[in-house]
């Protein structure tokens, strides 16, 4: 069991060290297409600049 | 019913639950694949077909998600049950890996044109397909190797491999990504993980061939008591299919929703709804991730003990309670200003109610377009909270901020005077002595928005919503220097404990409701609904609750009085299973 355990927290430091170090990833899983229309919408950096340059 | 006697797992023990976790490794490999690498196969397959082919091919990937999943536990249920769970099992994985690899060489639609698509929504079939038999043929391969009285912790590392098919594709992708570069990730690099599989899928494939069939089905075959038709026996009468319709309720329901709440609405409400940048809330799910996946294994080892019913139940009690505190003091931990401002500033939407759709969008095929819903969309997707004011018939909705009126009809000179603002901002930045390259992408973006006949009434639209809810604190983003890392991790692992709560033991307890003859059938059809549809709706029910009632936790309401009705169904009606004996009327 304990090899398990160690190798378990060895493979998992991995993983965290390569997601800190490899930016932006999306861990939400599979979207069957619903689910994706309700991220942020593309508009919201336009719009976002558009407010500031007001 | 005699338990056995306390000892280690045999080597052969080991085996069958090392082949058999290896398959639903690749099955959570491939659905993170697919979600981290959305946006580029969209662009590679779909990008290119019009607006009506764009449609179909959207309900036709929902279908494959939805639909072929369940399908396909009851064909490769019937084979478990009739030719074995060995072949059975040996046929799924060669048929999801083989998908997933070609996916990985496959020409895109600018080769071979619409043919791309229709090869690709094809492969996403037949991977359903054999998804819906994987997961009930290794619960049950595991579970009719298991000792008695051993089959809760034995099951129980089946559940672990979620976690690991996520790390795994995430080392996959990035160490990819890393190693050649974005532009080259995005052109053929994403192909890569696709490929690795193959990897995976030698090792499953060599593993299983050389594994025994389970010895209860060797037993009933050599006996001639397999079931000749599963299908018929399994729900054509209603003493098993009542069997089948409480598991669903009573069991997988309440355990697929506060799964899906645990990990993925959980990381949607952080990036989505709070607005914390997406790599910090990917580390604190990653790291609640870790701290609680051990408790697969201690919550499937103590149903061994304690049963399965009393721990699954719990989990979906305590959902059901805890959530809205929960979730509230992940807000106040993550995103305080967006709580404060919640708190102090009064919006309100006055609409014709008639103009207000539920915006229940599950294939993403709808489009909601009055003013009422647009209005509604964008309050929701800003996390702000509002009431509703009924308006006049054919009145266009108004926001109101505060004392600040944000009218959702937009006029030419509007357009005008946001462009010629935007068109200054930008000649602006470009003549400055520092160049702000951030800046100038965000203004030119913003100049090109308010350019383009279909993007200019809503760029103009939300920069107004956007500068009167900045005025009235709400935050655009999460402010990291007032995030509590600490608070936020103490409350996902929460969130992830009551996912192995309601995960660890349910394996064991699918498959020792019912017996050998139709156990592969029974048992895979509740699991594929419970988490295919009532897990999978939770994203897209949650927002239209939100956007209809226009409280940010109210998509809550969902998960809740599923994971109630599951406690009461389950609690009334689903008895104990830890000390079945599975072989009893084999």
């Amino acid at each position: 069991m304990w090899k398990i355990a160690v190798g378990f927290a060895v493979f998992a430091a991995l993983a965290i060290y390569i997601l800190s170090q490899g930016g932006d990833i999306d861990m939400g899983g599979e979207k069957h297409g619903g689910d994706a229309a309700h991220t942020e919408s593309p508009t919201a950096a336009p719009a976002q600049a558009t407010s500031e340059a007001k | 019913m005699a338990v056995a006697a306390p000892r280690p797992m045999s080597a052969e023990e080991k085996k069958v639950i090392f082949a058999s976790s290896l398959g639903t490794v690749f099955e959570w490999y491939d659905f993170y694949l697919y979600g981290s690498l959305a946006a580029i196969i969209a662009k590679q397959f779909f990008s290119g077909l019009d607006e009506g082919s764009a449609f179909i091919f959207a309900l036709l990937a929902f279908a494959a998600g939805f639909i072929v999943r369940p399908f396909g536990a009851l064909v490769f249920g019937r084979l478990g049950d009739m030719i074995g769970r060995k072949y059975t099992f040996l046929v799924t994985i060669l048929i999801m890996g083989l998908s997933t690899f070609i996916v990985g060489i496959l020409p895109n639609y600018a080769s071979i044109g619409a043919a791309a698509p229709v090869i690709l929504i094809a492969l996403r079939m037949l991977q359903g397909l054999a998804l819906g038999g994987e997961y009930g043929g290794a619960a049950t391969y595991v579970a009719e190797h298991s000792p008695q009285g051993k089959r809760g912790a034995y099951t129980a590392w089946i559940q672990t491999t979620a976690t690991l098919g996520l790390f795994l594709s995430l080392m996959v992708i990035l160490g990819t990504r890393t190693l050649i570069g974005e532009e080259a990730f995005a052109d053929w690099g994403w192909r890569v993980p696709f490929l690795v599989s193959i990897l995976l899928l030698a090792v499953s494939v060599y593993i299983r061939l050389s594994m025994n069939e389970s010895p209860a089905f060797t037993k009933m075959k050599a006996e001639g008591k397999t079931s000749k038709a599963p299908l018929s026996e399994a729900f054509g009468q209603w003493k098993n299919l009542k069997i089948v319709i409480l598991a669903l309720i009573g069991l997988t329901a309440g355990q697929a929703v506060v799964w899906y709440s645990g990990q993925f609405y959980a990381l949607f409400f952080l990036t989505q709804a709070l607005k914390v940048d997406g790599p910090t809330a990917n580390i604190m799910v990653a790291i609640s991730l870790v701290i609680g996946t051990p408790f697969f294994i201690v919550f499937g080892s103590l149903s061994d003990k304690i049963g399965r019913k009393p721990i699954i139940l719990a989990g979906c009690f305590l959902a059901a309670v805890t959530y809205f505190p929960v979730f509230t003091a992940l807000t106040k931990a993550a995103n305080p200003d967006l709580a404060a401002a919640q708190a102090a500033a009064k919006v309100t939407v006055t609409a014709d109610p008639a103009e207000c759709s539920f915006q229940f969008n599950p294939t993403g095929t709808k489009k909601f377009t009055s003013s009422c819903d647009i209005a509604k969309q964008k309050l929701a997707s800003a996390s702000v909270s509002y009431d509703n004011v009924v308006a006049p018939a054919g009145t266009p909705a108004v926001i109101k901020v505060g004392e600040t009126e944000v009218l959702t009809v937009v006029t030419p000179e509007d357009i005008a005077a946001a462009k010629e603002s935007a068109e200054k901002k930008l000649a602006d930045l470009n003549a400055a002595e520092t160049k702000d390259a951030k800046a100038i992408g965000a203004a030119t973006a913003s100049v090109k928005a308010l350019s383009g006949e279909k993007t200019a009434k809503d760029a103009v639209f939300s920069g107004k919503l956007s500068a009167a809810l900045k005025a009235a604190g709400y935050p655009a983003k999460a402010d990291m220097a007032k995030f509590d890392k600490v608070t936020v991790v103490i409350i996902l692992t929460y969130l992830v404990l009551l996912v192995t709560m309601v995960y660890g033991p349910i394996a064991a307890m699918l498959v020792e409701m019912f017996p050998t003859r139709i156990r592969y059938t029974s048992m895979s059809l509740p699991y594929h609904i419970g988490n295919g549809w009532f897990g999978g709706l939770l994203p897209t029910t949650a927002f239209a609750i939100v956007a209809q009632t226009g409280n940010m936790y109210n998509g809550l309401w969902y998960p809740i009085i599923i994971a109630g009705a599951t406690v009461v169904i389950g609690g009334l009606f689903v008895s104990e299973t830890k000390d079945v004996d599975i072989y009893a009327n084999d």
